[in-house]
C-alpha cells in the first residue's frame, strides 16, 4: 500500500541522520522557537531577522495574524486582539473574572467549563489562541529546517498548575506538535546555563516573566540537573508593573472614571516603554493625548522602585521559602540566574542580588535562555545524542490533595517531590450499606478545599454494602514526567474500579479537541481518518522495529520456547493488520503484542539495569553485596 | 546483584545495608544512576508499553529515594520491614518528660510573635529541634540494630513529634515573614 512508502522524518532515515526537533518558549509577552544545529542551541529568527515573536494574536476581517502584525491593532481593535493569553491558560470563568477590571474581552457562556472570548471571528478559548501562536513558531521552523518536525519540548511556568499544563499541552496538539516534554522553564533556563558552564553544584534560578514567577533551586552533578524545590506565582510578572505605573499615571492624571479598553491598552504600553527606558536612564517623560486623557509628566527610577517594590519583594518571600523547602542556605548557593524579560529591571537585580548575597548572572540573553534550554534538551529527547549523560529530574511544584469530610483538603503527593510519581492512599466509607463515593481531587497547600484549586470530580460506584468503616478504596495518584496527574480509585474487596485523567474541569475534552482539529482541517473527515491510520501504522513499525531489536539482543536468553512462538504470532498479526487500512484493527494487534510481551519487556528492563550497574558494584559498590 | 526495581526492598534498590545509618552519597550517587537508565526521557520514541514501564520503575525509585531520605519515613520503612506497621499502632505510651517537654515549647511558640526579634528566636527553636531530632534518630538507630523494636517505635512517635514542631517552626516563621514584607 502506497501509504506506506510515505518516507516519515525520522521513521526512515538513516541512523546517523538528525530527526528534527524544536524547542519552544511560550511566553506572556512574547514567544521563541529554538533548535540545535551544528552542536549549538540558536533561536530562529523570521523572514525580516526577528527572533522574539509577540504573543499577540487578532482576529481581522478576513485572516488570524499572529505576532507584529497583530500588536498594531493592540490598542484600536482590543477586543479581537488578544495579549497576554499565556495568564488566562487553564482557568475558570470565575477566575477571569477575579483576574482584573481592565480586561478588554468579553466573554462568552459557553456549555464547556473552559471560558471563551468573543471575537469577529466567533468564540476562541485560551487554548486555541495559544495553538496560534504555536502553529505560527512551527511554520517558522519548518521553513527555516527545510523539513516536518518530529516533536517539540514547550515549557511551562514551574509554577503551573496541573489545569495549566493539561491546557498547554493541548494547545500544542492543536498546533499539530508532538509534544516530546513540557519542560519547566527555570528548568530550561538552568540546562542552557549548566551546560555552558559545566559547573557542578548548587544553583537559583529566578525567572521573572511577563505574567509568571518562578524560582527553582538546582543541584548539578555529573550531567544530572536536580530539582530541589521549586516556588513561585502563576499570576505576577512584568504586566503587573505595568499596571502599577499605568495606575499611576491614571492617579496623577486625576482620572476617575473607569477607563476604557483601548485606554487600557496605550496605558499599559506607555508603562511599558517607560519601564524599558528607566533601565537605563534616571527619568522618563511621558505624555498621553487621546480623546478621554490627555497628560504629561515625568516617571523617575525611585518612583518606579516605590510603585513595583510591593510586588518584588513577594518574589523574595518566595525564593527565601524555596531555600528552606530545599534545606538549603543562601550562602550555599553557587549562583543565581536570572531570566525573563522583566530582570532587565534595575530594581529586581538589586533586590535579587541583595537576597542572595552574589551578583545575578545575566550572561546570557535572558528573553532567549528558556528557548535555547528547551531546544537542548529537546535534541537528547529525540534521540539525536544517544550517549548523552544529561539527565532532568523535575519536582511537582503543588501539593495534590482529596477531600475528605468537611471539606478538608487532604495531601496525597506533597509539593518539590520529584516526578514521575505515584501515591495510593486508603480511605473508606462513612455510613452503613454505601456503595459509592464521590473523589474530588484538588491542588494546593491550603487546609480547606475551597481555598485550593479544584482540578477533577469523579465517582466510585457499584461496589458491595460494607457496615461504615468496612470498605477499603484505595485512591492512586500518578503523576507522569510532563508533571499531569492520573488518578484512579478501586475498592480493594471487590476490585470495583474507576479511573480519570485530570482535565475536563478547566480543561478541554477529548472530543472537543477532535472537532477542532476536524475544524481545521479541509477534507475534514477523511483526512482524519487517513490521519489516525498513518498515525497507527507508524506506531505499529515501531512496536515490530523494537521488537526485532530486542529479540536479536536476547531473546534466546529472556525467553521461554512458549513465549517466543507467541510473541511471533502476536507478532506476525500485528505485520498482516498494519498493511491494511483499518486503524481499530492495528490498535487492537499491537495491544496483543504489548500483551505477549509483557513479562518480557520486564525482564529485558531489569537485565539492562543489571548490565549498566555491573559496572558499578565493582568499584563504587564493592563489598555492599553480600547483604 | 540487583533485584527487580519493582518488587526488590528500597535498601535493596540502593544497593545499601539495611539499617538506619545510611551513605547518603551513596544513595544520591545510585539514585542519579538508576535514573540514568529507567526515566521517561531515555524512553520518548519507545513504545507505550516501555513508556508505562519506565515510568512506574522511576515512580518507584523516587518513592524509595524519598523514604531514605527522609529520617522518620526511613524509620518507619524500616519497621515495616519487621512487620511493625507504625501508622495503625496507637498503643505505645509517651513518657512524661517527653510530653511535658512538649507542651512547653508549644507554649513558647504561641508566644513568639510578642518577641523582641521572633525570626531569630524561631531560628534558636529549629537549631534545638534540629539537635533532638539527631539524639532520637542515634537512639533509634541503636535500638533497631539490637532488635529492640517496642522502644523503636516509641522513638519514632517521638521523632514525629519533633518534625511535627519543625513544620510548625517553618510556617511560623513564613508568615512572621510575610508581616514584614
Amino acid at each position: 500500500m502506497a501509504l506506506l512508502q510515505i518516507s516519515e522524518p525520522g521513521q526512515t532515515a538513516e541512523p546517523h541522520q538528525r530527526r528534527l526537533a524544536v524547542g519552544i518558549d511560550l511566553g506572556t509577552t512574547n514567544s521563541l522557537v529554538a533548535t540545535v544545529r551544528s552542536a549549538e542551541a540558536l533561536t530562529l529568527a523570521d523572514e525580516s531577522g526577528r527572533h522574539l515573536l509577540p504573543s499577540v494574536v487578532r482576529y481581522g476581517v478576513d485572516a488570524i495574524e499572529v505576532g507584529e502584525a497583530a500588536i498594531e491593532h493592540a490598542v484600536n481593535d482590543p477586543s479581537n486582539t488578544i495579549v497576554s493569553v499565556k495568564r488566562l491558560m487553564g482557568r475558570a470563568a470565575e477566575d477571569l473574572i477575579s483576574l482584573g477590571k481592565s480586561s478588554p474581552y468579553t466573554f462568552s457562556a459557553s456549555d464547556s467549563s473552559v471560558p471563551k472570548i468573543h471575537t469577529r471571528s466567533g468564540d476562541v478559548s485560551a487554548v486555541e489562541v495559544s495553538a496560534e501562536i504555536l502553529k505560527t513558531l512551527k511554520a517558522r521552523a519548518e521553513a527555516t529546517l527545510g523539513d516536518e518536525l518530529i516533536g517539540a519540548v514547550i515549557t511551562v511556568p514551574a509554577y503551573f498548575d496541573d489545569a495549566q499544563r493539561q491546557a498547554t499541552k493541548d494547545a500544542a496538539r492543536l498546533a499539530g506538535l508532538n509534544v516530546l516534554r513540557l519542560l519547566n522553564e527555570p528548568t530550561a533556563a538552568a540546562v542552557a546555563y549548566g551546560l555552558a558552564s559545566g559547573q557542578e553544584g548548587i544553583i537559583a534560578i529566578y525567572d521573572l516573566g511577563g505574567g509568571t514567577f518562578d524560582i527553582s533551586i538546582l543541584r548539578l552533578r555529573q550531567g544530572v540537573f536536580e530539582v530541589l524545590a521549586t516556588g513561585g506565582d502563576s499570576a505576577l510578572g512584568g504586566d503587573d508593573f505595568d499596571h502599577a505605573i499605568a495606575e499611576w499615571i491614571l492617579q496623577q492624571a486625576g482620572y476617575e472614571a473607569v477607563p476604557g479598553a483601548s485606554l487600557v491598552r496605550l496605558l499599559m504600553r506607555e508603562a511599558r516603554s517607560a519601564k524599558e527606558q528607566l533601565a537605563t536612564t534616571e527619568s522618563v517623560d511621558i505624555a498621553i493625548e487621546t480623546d478621554d486623557l490627555k497628560w504629561q509628566g515625568a516617571l523617575t527610577q525611585s518612583q518606579m522602585r516605590e510603585l513595583i517594590e510591593p510586588l518584588i519583594n513577594k518574589t523574595i518571600i518566595a525564593c527565601r521559602r524555596a531555600l528552606r523547602d530545599a534545606d538549603v542556605t543562601a550562602e550555599e548557593v553557587l549562583e543565581v540566574v536570572m531570566v525573563g524579560g522583566s530582570t532587565r529591571t534595575q530594581v529586581v537585580r538589586e533586590k535579587v542580588g541583595a537576597f542572595f548575597k552574589r551578583e545575578p548572572l545575566v550572561s546570557i540573553d535572558p528573553d532567549k535562555v528558556v528557548a535555547v534550554g528547551a531546544a537542548l534538551q529537546a535534541d537528547v529527547l529525540a534521540g539525536n545524542k544517544p550517549d548523552d549523560e544529561m539527565l532532568l529530574l523535575d519536582v511537582i511544584p503543588l501539593s495534590l490533595a482529596i477531600e475528605t469530610m468537611g471539606g478538608l483538603a487532604e495531601k496525597i503527593v506533597y509539593r518539590n517531590t520529584p516526578i514521575p510519581v505515584a501515591k495510593a492512599q486508603e480511605f473508606t466509607t462513612y455510613k452503613d450499606g454505601q456503595t459509592a463515593m464521590a473523589v474530588h481531587v484538588v491542588q494546593g497547600e491550603r487546609e480547606l478545599v475551597e481555598d485550593c484549586r479544584s482540578l477533577a470530580r469523579f465517582e466510585l460506584r457499584g461496589f458491595p454494602p460494607h457496615v461504615a468503616g468496612a470498605a477499603r478504596i484505595r485512591v492512586t495518584y500518578q503523576v507522569d514526567a510532563d508533571g499531569l496527574l492520573t488518578v484512579s480509585a478501586r475498592e480493594v474487596t471487590s476490585g470495583v474500579e474507576a479511573s480519570v485523567d485530570v482535565k475536563p474541569s478547566y480543561g478541554l475534552t477529548d472530543s472537543e479537541i477532535e472537532t477542532m482539529l476536524r475544524d481545521s482541517m479541509d477534507n475534514a473527515s477523511d483526512d482524519m481518518h487517513l490521519r489516525m491510520l498513518r498515525e497507527q501504522q507508524v506506531e505499529a513499525e515501531r512496536v515490530v522495529e523494537a521488537l526485532d531489536a530486542a529479540l536479536q539482543t536476547d531473546g534466546e536468553q529472556l525467553l521461554s520456547a512458549a513465549e517466543r512462538s507467541n510473541i511471533d504470532q502476536a507478532r506476525q498479526q500485528l505485520v498482516e493488520v498494519s498493511a491494511g487500512d483499518d486503524s481499530d484493527a492495528i490498535k487492537t494487534a499491537i495491544k496483543q503484542v504489548e500483551g505477549a510481551c509483557e513479562d518480557y519487556v520486564a525482564r529485558r528492563m531489569n537485565s539492562n539495569i543489571r548490565n549498566a550497574m555491573q559496572g558499578h558494584s565493582v568499584d563504587e559498590y564493592a563489598g555492599k553485596d553480600q547483604e | 546483584m540487583v533485584a527487580d526495581i519493582l518488587t526488590c526492598n528500597f535498601f535493596e534498590l540502593f544497593d545499601v545495608p539495611v539499617a538506619y545509618e545510611l551513605d547518603f552519597d551513596q544513595v544520591q550517587q545510585r539514585y542519579r544512576d538508576l535514573q540514568k537508565i529507567v526515566h521517561p526521557d531515555k524512553f520518548v520514541n519507545a513504545s507505550d508499553q516501555d513508556k508505562r514501564l519506565s515510568m512506574q520503575q522511576t515512580s518507584r525509585i523516587n518513592e524509595a529515594f524519598n523514604t531514605l531520605r527522609q529520617p522518620v519515613d526511613r524509620a518507619i520503612y524500616l519497621l515495616k520491614l519487621k512487620g511493625v506497621d507504625t501508622v495503625q499502632e496507637n498503643s505505645t505510651t509517651m513518657d512524661a518528660a517527653f510530653l511535658m517537654e512538649q507542651i512547653e515549647m508549644r507554649e513558647a511558640l504561641s508566644e513568639i510573635h510578642s518577641a523582641e526579634d521572633p525570626l531569630a528566636e524561631l531560628d534558636r527553636f529549629s537549631a534545638q529541634i534540629k539537635t533532638s531530632m539527631q539524639g532520637l534518630m542515634q537512639n533509634f538507630s541503636e535500638c533497631y540494630a539490637q532488635e529492640k523494636l517496642e522502644k523503636a517505635q516509641e522513638l519514632i512517635k517521638k521523632m514525629q513529634f519533633m518534625q511535627k514542631a519543625g513544620k510548625e517552626v517553618n510556617e511560623l516563621s513564613a508568615k512572621i515573614e510575610d508581616e514584614l514584607y
